[in-house]
């Protein structure tokens, strides 16, 4: 019941984003012993913001982007054609899936994709576009 | 005639130019047939053959004096045959480019969405005011299309775009 009480107290000092000893402390009933109150308050203040970060981690999510790697290629032969020096790149993105729903098992799955100079060309234009779309938001 | 034929080779390099273009160029083919009387079977059978040597020009990267040989070979004159290997010149960027183009690509990315919005609360957290991006990238798998979707902190996207532009400056250098 212990357990249970201080799981509630600290999920709500998280929910409600406290960070001032003042609004942990009112929580508190009048006839609670001091000294307890205070260690209490201290822990929780100490913890707060590691507990923030961990749920905001946690929350439900799209497959978040874990990984990100590549690698450029020179194509000298196909079969419709016997000579050519194309290169092309090969993006391997390793996404996972939903925290909430993994718990302690990441399910962690890789996606090889292959882009070619224009496919590449494209995507950084969109890329920019995101990027001087976020600074606009930035800068409002 | 020598008109015949270059009408002919003009139709034919289109279709090669285009080779989607299926009906048009069987339409083209048969309005050549019925202009110069000849029936269109035969006409198929030849212009099959024909289309043998480009293709196979292409994939072996043979320039035009080889192309020209090769038809001097097969049995078709010479005056017709220059004729010939001078489209084949002016063509064979186009053609080699679209070569190229038919090379198999592994999972080929088409397509690239994205929104990006900020989560105001959660279950957890009341007040939480941090930005998420969403991509969502259609990718070609065989015949068929397949959406992924990656949600990406703005940390990874900065990282993200850089990465990009030193995979581009790469394929530059190669280029």
């Amino acid at each position: 019941q212990l357990v249970s009480a201080l799981h509630s107290l600290t999920r709500h000092v998280v929910y409600r984003g406290w960070t001032r000893a003042e609004d942990i402390l009112a929580l508190f009933p009048e006839n609670f012993h001091q000294n307890l109150k205070n260690l209490l308050t201290k822990i929780i203040l100490e913890n707060v913001s590691a507990w923030r970060s961990e749920a905001q981690a946690s929350q439900i999510s799209l497959p978040r982007l874990v990984d990100v790697d590549w690698r450029v290629d020179i194509q000298t032969a196909s079969d419709s054609i016997s000579r050519m020096a194309v290169p092309t790149c090969l993006l391997q993105l390793k996404i996972q899936e939903d925290v909430a729903l993994c718990g302690d098992n990441p399910v962690v799955s890789a996606l090889t994709v292959e882009l070619s100079k224009e496919t590449l060309d494209t995507m950084l234009e969109g890329l920019g576009r995101i990027r001087d779309q976020l600074s606009a938001v930035a800068n409002k | 005639s020598s008109q015949q034929f270059s009408a002919l080779t003009e139709v034919l390099f289109r279709f090669l130019m285009e080779p989607k273009e299926v009906e048009r160029f069987l339409t083209q083919l048969s309005d050549f047939a019925t202009m110069n009387k000849i029936s269109l079977g035969p006409l198929k059978n030849i212009v099959k053959s024909i289309l043998l040597v480009p293709n196979g020009a292409l994939k072996r990267n043979l320039s035009s004096e080889q192309v020209r040989a090769d038809f001097i070979a097969l049995g078709l004159s010479e005056e017709k045959a220059s004729y010939f290997a001078e489209q084949w010149k002016v063509n064979s960027p186009t053609l080699t480019r679209l070569a190229v183009g038919q090379t198999l690509m592994i999972n080929q990315l088409i397509d690239m969405e994205w929104k990006f919005g900020v989560t105001a609360g959660s279950s957890e957290l009341e007040k939480v005011g941090s930005i998420f991006l969403q991509l969502k990238l259609v990718i070609k798998k065989g015949s068929q299309t397949e959406n992924v979707y990656v949600e990406l902190t703005l940390p990874q996207f900065y990282s993200f775009l850089h990465e990009m532009e030193r995979v581009k400056t790469s394929l530059e250098s190669f280029s």
